[in-house]
């Protein structure tokens, strides 16, 4: 079920992909590893496996518990996953600058994590 | 014999009193919970009431597809919300016991509440 | 002191026997809104114990044509009072 409506639309593989407002997919199913590559690239942002490893992170949060995490579950999740030299803050701003729950989320094809303002 | 081996303490306490799929009392009251913990805040959860309903194993959507809550619950831990306190009286007063519940709780005799809501700093009654 | 706030009456909720199984000996409780209608002498038997520590708003009574009914063991309380006692209080609870 989609909760908002498609704003504007960027193609990827020959399919256009409905983005929110701010920028995060419409329809989750629609997600695919070359939607996350566009979104990044429109960034000016390149995926490395250090990025992929924590959207896979991410994306297994979410088919766990139905929610985007905020920044503190998603270093607990990324520590538990990767160990503990990755589940820390740091690493994640550097590798998602600005707001990694937030950036992450978008580019691993979630909804916008509720309870990170 | 008590099972509070810590002295209740923390900045919040959210209390779940409205069953679960009646209305939104239930997930306003987990989404302030995560919101706490979000920002650092150390929360913890009290159900009472018609609030224990809501950890009942084999809940499912709502008819239209509402998402239920299970999942959210099982969230908590990764917020670290690790305090999850229920009145054994409203559980046995709705034949319930700890198997029937989601997660692992801590259970609060009646004497016991009062020394659960004055150990935190601020508390939320849904 | 913590001051709990109830606006439900005894007579349509079973909300306030868990006021009353979370308070403390030294905890206020203080009927607002529909609460009122416990402190008619005639439902305030659902409150025992609470002598001297069981107020209900003056404006909610009024409003509801209670104010000759009030029990004499409920404290009336205006607007006013009801600000101070939640000054008084650590924190205050809502139950509803």
């Amino acid at each position: 079920m989609a909760t908002t409506q498609a704003t504007r639309y960027i193609a990827v593989e020959g399919r256009d992909i409905g983005l929110d407002p701010e920028g995060f997919v419409v329809e989750l199913t629609a997600w695919t590893p070359a939607v996350a590559e566009a979104l990044a690239a429109e960034e000016g942002r390149e995926l490395t496996p250090e990025h992929w490893e924590v959207l896979e992170v991410l994306r297994a949060f979410y088919a766990r518990y139905e929610n985007a995490p905020a920044m503190r579950p998603l270093v607990k999740a990324v520590s538990q996953a990767l160990g503990p030299d990755k589940g820390r803050s740091l690493h994640l701003m550097r590798l998602f600058p600005d707001s990694p729950a937030k950036v992450g989320a978008r580019l691993a094809g979630l909804p916008k994590p509720t309870n990170c303002l | 014999m008590s099972e509070i081996t810590e002295a209740p303490h923390g900045d919040l306490l959210v209390m779940l009193r409205h069953a679960p799929h009646g209305g939104l009392w239930l997930r306003e009251a987990l989404d302030l919970a995560l919101v706490g913990a979000a920002f650092g805040q150390s929360v913890s959860l009290l159900l009472m009431g018609d609030g224990v309903w809501a950890l009942l194993q084999g809940q499912g959507p709502g008819p239209l597809g509402q998402k239920g809550s299970q999942s959210t619950f099982e969230m908590l831990e990764m917020y670290d919300i690790e305090r999850l306190y229920v009145d054994v009286d409203s559980l046995e007063a709705r034949g319930l016991t700890r198997d029937d519940l989601l997660l692992p709780v801590i259970g609060v005799s009646t004497p016991e509440l009062s020394t659960v809501l004055a150990g935190h700093r601020q508390i939320f009654n849904f | 002191m913590l001051l709990h706030l109830l606006n439900r009456a005894p007579s349509s909720s079973s909300v306030h026997q868990d006021v009353l199984r979370a308070m403390r000996e030294e905890d206020g409780l203080m009927l607002i809104e529909d609460g009122v209608f416990g402190a008619v002498s005639a439902q305030v038997q659902h409150f025992p114990g609470l002598e001297g520590r069981l107020f209900a708003l003056r404006e909610d009574l009024e409003s509801r044509g209670l104010a000759g009914r009030c029990d004499a063991r409920v404290i009336i309380v205006d607007m006013d009072g009801f600000v101070a006692l939640t000054e008084d209080a650590q924190r205050t609870v809502s139950w509803f």
